[in-house]
């Protein structure tokens, strides 16, 4: 079990998806915890905005909620991307939310002390979310539970999940 | 216009309407987990760039003026090792961490360089991917199994996103 804590650089081990990625000033990926989709900030007109692509054919998967309310930052999905958590603008304050793709509802994410939220991040089951805080000078992260609040995103023969 | 569309709506229909609309977009009011956020963030200590797998954290942690990566069993609220990652003459960047906390993906910056690697807990290995065509990466996102990752890179004063396939 003594690990090898030297390099091994296995490029072998490597194998890009082509899926012609060639668009500019693509960033803040994040990917379903299915690897099957992925989440990103792209500028459209102007605005940062989170775009989720299907990497099984490219396609571009619309958002309903995710169409405004720019700029977005710090996108993160479930198992199947069933739900799109991400950090959006609503008039001069910024507010997490939590677009569930299956139902078409959003889910506006209340932080305790009216903190703003810097960063997000989704359990891949949709149980849990980190959030990256400012507080007293100081980047905080805090657990918070969603599992009586939404339901979870699993892989289909676990329980039922979105697709 | 819009005013003299809804006051055609028969007032049970209307009501209808707006149920459906207060039902399309709620309100988390989040609680924190009190007894976990206490006991596992110090709050002598900042931490940021979060990344959940399931029960498992990964984050960057500075302290006294030094970046570290941190990875915290949520389940057992304990901050695991991770020997041979934070190295003294390393800068971490960006973390990201497999569901079942077995494997992370990370870019530090080392002796002038950028680098993306995959650190397998089990194995204790530390394998470095190579990006090409050549840029700098910036952020890193993996999948609940860790076997595809998400690659923020900078090319040509560009933010590209490439994915990476990985064979186990």
């Amino acid at each position: 079990m003594l690990g090898c804590f030297g390099l091994c650089s296995c490029a072998r081990e490597v194998q890009r998806i082509p899926k012609g990625f060639l668009s500019l000033n693509q960033r803040d990926p994040a990917l379903s915890g299915n690897g099957k989709k992925l989440a990103l900030i792209v500028d459209q007109n102007g605005r940062p905005t989170v775009q989720l692509k299907d990497l099984r054919n490219g396609n571009i998967v619309p958002l309903r909620y995710l169409s405004r309310h720019q700029p977005h930052t710090s996108p993160s999905l479930s198992w199947s991307a069933r739900y799109v958590a991400a950090i959006t603008q609503r008039g001069n304050k910024r507010l997490g939310v939590i677009e569930d793709r299956l139902t078409g509802t959003v889910h506006k994410l209340l932080i305790p002390g009216n903190r703003i939220p810097i960063r997000l991040s989704l359990a891949p089951d949709g149980r849990q979310l980190a959030i990256q805080v400012a507080d007293k000078g100081k980047w905080r992260v805090e657990i918070f539970d969603l599992s009586r609040k939404i339901d979870p995103d699993l892989p289909v023969g676990i329980r039922g999940a979105g697709s | 216009m819009k005013i003299s569309f809804f006051r055609k709506i028969p007032i049970g229909l209307s009501s209808v309407l707006c149920l459906l609309l207060l039902n399309a977009c709620g309100s988390l009011v989040m609680r924190p987990i009190y007894n976990l956020n206490g006991i596992i963030f110090k709050s002598s200590t900042s931490y940021r760039e979060p990344n959940l797998g399931t029960e498992w954290l990964a984050t960057l942690v500075s302290k006294n003026g030094k970046e570290k990566i941190e990875l915290i069993d949520l389940r057992s609220r304990r901050v695991v090792s991770l020997p041979g990652i934070n190295s003294s003459d390393s800068q971490p960047i960006s973390v990201s961490v497999s569901a079942n906390g077995e494997k992370l993906a990370f870019i530090r910056q080392r002796a002038g360089q950028t680098e993306v690697l995959i650190y397998r807990r089990k194995l204790g290995t530390l394998q470095r991917l190579e990006i090409t065509p050549k840029g700098v990466p910036r952020r890193v996102t993996l999948d609940a199994s860790g076997r595809v990752l998400a690659v923020q890179v900078s090319r040509g004063g560009n933010w590209q996103v490439d994915v990476i396939r990985l064979s186990s």
